[in-house]
């Protein structure tokens, strides 16, 4: 067992802290800005209806995204020197890529979700009549 | 499409409870409900087929005399609900049509007995089960003074 060198553990933590949450804010960013088009079309045009919806659901991406890399900061290896940091730092960014990747594509499919269910309101009968009276 | 006339069997207890969960959902369209077979339903639609016995199967017409039976009355109805609307178009698929149309065919040939075995009973049976008891069985001062003391209550 190498011994743990503490420098490379606290320089891989911060650094992972640091990335994960940049990478965090802009794919939150990403999402608000883009998603709010959706949203406004979901809901038949009312801007402020979509852009609260648009708002807690950002918050609510910001809330698990940073809860997991919080979560996921003590888990695998200790580095011991460069190497080890690096990989350490990469595997774990690598997760919170997967993650952020997973949420952002599930945002999607919330956001087609609703946008399908209020385009819904103009949809054409799905039958057409046997006859008349 | 501004609205639809649903004819239902008002002599099957689980028709009764359908129309009264479609009465209670939210909805894109108003529904309007007429037993089959009434002199309301006869005066209203006169070149409709009249039902004998007990109607076959559900009849929906449009606003504008589109006429729709069973599985596709099933699926209309479904479309002016709010929260439906979506399982409508599913239901409606080329994949799926087949399969609805064979369970609302069901429902329709069982719906008799599946109102025995859920203990649903029409509102024409109601009525007759409740006519013997008479409101002389209890005394109406009573009961009026009754009604005045809650009513205090909870004003």
């Amino acid at each position: 067992m190498p011994t743990v060198g503490a420098e490379y553990v606290i320089g891989s933590y911060v650094a992972y802290l640091a990335a994960s949450v940049c990478l965090t804010i802009w794919v939150a960013r990403t999402l608000h800005r883009n998603g709010r088009v959706f949203l406004v079309d979901a809901f038949g045009g009312n801007e402020a209806l979509a852009d609260s919806v648009n708002h807690l659901l950002v918050v609510g991406f910001y809330l698990i995204n940073i809860g997991y890399v919080a979560l996921a900061l003590k888990n695998g290896n200790k580095p011991w020197d460069m190497a080890t940091a690096i990989e350490v730092f990469s595997t774990k960014i690598g997760w919170v890529l997967l993650v952020l990747g997973a949420m952002h594509f599930f945002n999607l499919y919330v956001f087609s979700r609703m946008r399908r269910r209020g385009l819904l309101q103009y949809a054409p009968p799905p039958v057409a009549p046997v006859g008349r009276v | 499409m501004r609205g639809l006339v649903v004819l239902y069997d008002a002599r099957c207890g689980f028709c009764v409870r359908c129309r009264q969960w479609l009465e209670a959902e939210p909805k894109f369209l108003p529904l309007e409900f007429l037993a089959a077979g009434s002199s309301a339903s006869r005066a209203r639609f006169p070149t409709l087929p009249a039902p004998e016995e007990a109607p076959e199967e559900l009849v929906v017409v449009d606003d504008e005399g589109g006429l729709y039976y069973g599985a596709e009355a099933w699926i209309i109805c479904l479309y002016a609900l709010r929260d439906y609307r979506e399982w409508s178009v599913r239901l409606a698929r080329p994949a799926l049509r087949p399969l609805a149309r064979v369970a609302f065919e069901w429902l329709s040939r069982n719906r008799k007995s599946l109102s025995r075995r859920l203990g649903l009973a029409p509102e024409e049976e109601l009525v007759t089960m409740l006519k013997p008891m008479s409101p002389s069985l209890c005394d109406l001062d009573a009961k009026r003074s009754l009604s005045d003391v809650l009513g205090g209550f909870f004003r």
